[in-house]
């Protein structure tokens, strides 16, 4: 057995392990279900809510806001930290303000994109998106600000244009540094977008728990909770195998 | 002629610094939102003037208004922040302690916090109620994966030379743990605290937008129903402010404690 299958292994099991516990803790009554979904009941509720409920949609909506959220930071955030290269004192000057909102509880804010936007998928998406546009800014800048000046040297002594050192030195040379960014701002539109949805009870699964667990409906709570999971973790594992090819 | 032009010049020169622009910056925003405040040109609704904010933040600081809200918001950030310590921490020692733990356990620790924690609420609620322990437990939940993290990194980067030599000289268990692993980690645990600091205001303060009796996050949502929104945007100032200073006082408190570098030093020094 090599040894990524047996360390898969081993977390598969304490993953199974934990379940077991809970079920069984359940079903013998130890802790009331009241309180606590047995995990076969809650995975029987996402099954069921997938194939018959509105689950699929809600995903649906969820995925099309972090979508959103996505492309308007990509786009800003590369352009944004592109020019914050480019003018240097104007870069130095806003990354620490970035960085200082960045750090900042600016998820709290949230009503006052509701009272703008409507208690809608708009609110979401725009305050979701000041999320992942920083990480995007500050990477791109630091992507570019660290490229091998000998790559730029070796690009002028080929008597390259500027546009082809841009299109095949620079691109290349901050792709994988702009990806990190990429990266991070992904799992925090992520969180967003799905805290969000929970908290100001819009758009899709975070919509979905919150009414659930409105209506005290625990197996759907757990269910909800269950999908929850599964989402961020699937697109963590999306990233990772991305951020992998990527770096290759 | 010549000698103000120079003075032009040489000012102009002088604001070429980050400070400056960040300062002007600041300068413009207020001006700008000042202006539409008053002249009502955009959102009326949405901007109102800075000075109606500042004086709702003074009525914050000088009157006992904020005060059982601001008592709740501290016993649940505070409570979250000894939880997730207490928790976090021996947890990222003993994941950190050996290699196949942390082979095992950490890429689970990481995709677990990549889930939002306040999607964890609806089952705090169920189990601790909407009072203060509820949000506690979020923030706690929230603050306790980078403590952990950062443990189990500061845990992986204790050089394996250090505990040889330390060996080799004789020194107990006891002994290496306190005299080498824990000068090791304590920047990565103060760092870890120090973000979770962060991570537990967040989780706990936006938990009591959602359910709640008392806390500066109840005051948010109240404030937005209400309309009311100066009050709410001074009060979210207020919670920015609070959390920058706390974040400061905290680097000061654990740069006193933590050991320093000694990485750029000439080993000459030590003898």
């Amino acid at each position: 057995m090599s040894e990524s299958t047996r360390l898969t292994a081993w977390r598969l099991g304490l993953i199974f392990g934990a379940l077991v516990i809970v079920e069984s803790a359940v079903r013998l009554g130890w802790i009331s279900s009241f309180f606590l979904a047995a995990p076969t009941r809650a995975a029987i509720v996402l099954w069921t809510e997938l194939l018959h409920g509105n689950a699929l949609w809600l995903t649906g909506i969820t995925l099309f806001e972090i979508a959103a959220c996505l492309i308007i930071s990509t786009v800003f955030g590369v352009l944004a930290g592109f020019l914050l290269w480019r003018y240097q004192l104007i870069g130095t000057s806003y990354e620490t303000l970035l960085a200082a909102l960045f750090s900042s509880p600016v998820i709290l804010a949230y009503p006052i994109f509701l009272v703008t936007f409507g208690r809608t998928s708009a609110a979401v998406i725009a305050l979701s998106s000041i999320f992942g546009l920083i990480p995007i800014i500050i990477n791109t800048k630091g992507a570019f600000q660290n490229v091998n000046p000998i790559l730029l040297q070796v690009g002028a002594s080929m008597n390259l244009t500027r546009k082809q050192m841009f299109r095949h030195i620079l691109i290349p040379a901050v792709a994988p540094a702009i990806f990190s960014g990429f990266r991070l701002a992904l799992t925090y539109i992520l969180k967003s977008v799905l805290g969000l949805e929970y908290v100001a009870q819009v758009g899709g699964v975070g919509m979905w728990l919150s009414d659930a667990a409105f209506k005290f409906e625990v197996e759907e709570v757990y269910a909800g909770l269950f999908g929850t999971i599964m989402l961020s973790v699937l697109f963590l594992y999306l990233i990772n195998r991305a951020e992998s090819r990527v770096r290759k | 002629m010549e000698v103000i032009r120079h003075d032009i010049a040489f000012a102009g020169i002088r604001l070429q610094t980050p400070l400056s622009v960040q300062a002007l910056t600041l300068v413009v925003i207020i001006a700008v939102w000042e202006l539409v405040g008053r002249t009502d040109i955009l959102f009326p609704d949405l901007f109102p003037s800075i000075t109606a904010i500042l004086e709702s933040l003074w009525t914050y600081l000088t009157t006992p208004i904020i005060v059982p809200h601001l008592k709740a918001s501290l016993y649940e950030v505070g409570g979250a922040l000894a939880l997730a310590t207490v928790g976090g921490v021996p947890l990222g020692i003993i994941v950190g302690s050996r290699r196949s733990w942390y082979q095992v356990a950490e890429p689970l620790i990481l995709y677990a916090a990549v889930v939002p924690k306040i999607v964890i609420f609806p089952i705090f609620i169920l189990f601790l109620g909407i009072d203060v322990h509820s949000k506690l437990a979020v923030g706690a939940i929230a603050a306790f994966f980078p403590i952990v993290l950062l443990t189990i990194t500061g845990m992986r980067e204790v050089k394996r030379v250090y505990v040889d030599v330390a060996r080799t000289v004789g020194a107990s268990t006891y002994q290496i743990a306190t005299h080498i692993y824990l000068p090791a980690i304590a920047g990565q645990i103060f760092t870890g605290i120090r973000i979770g600091m962060g991570a537990a205001v967040t989780g706990a303060l936006l938990a009591e937008t959602k359910i709640a009796r008392a806390g500066l996050g109840f005051m948010i949502v109240e404030y937005y129903s209400q309309f009311r929104i100066a009050d709410m945007y001074s009060l979210l100032l207020f919670i920015f402010l609070l959390a920058a200073l706390a974040n400061i006082a905290m680097k000061y408190l654990f740069s006193l404690f933590s050991p320093v570098s000694r990485t750029n030093r000439d080993a000459g020094m030590y003898f």
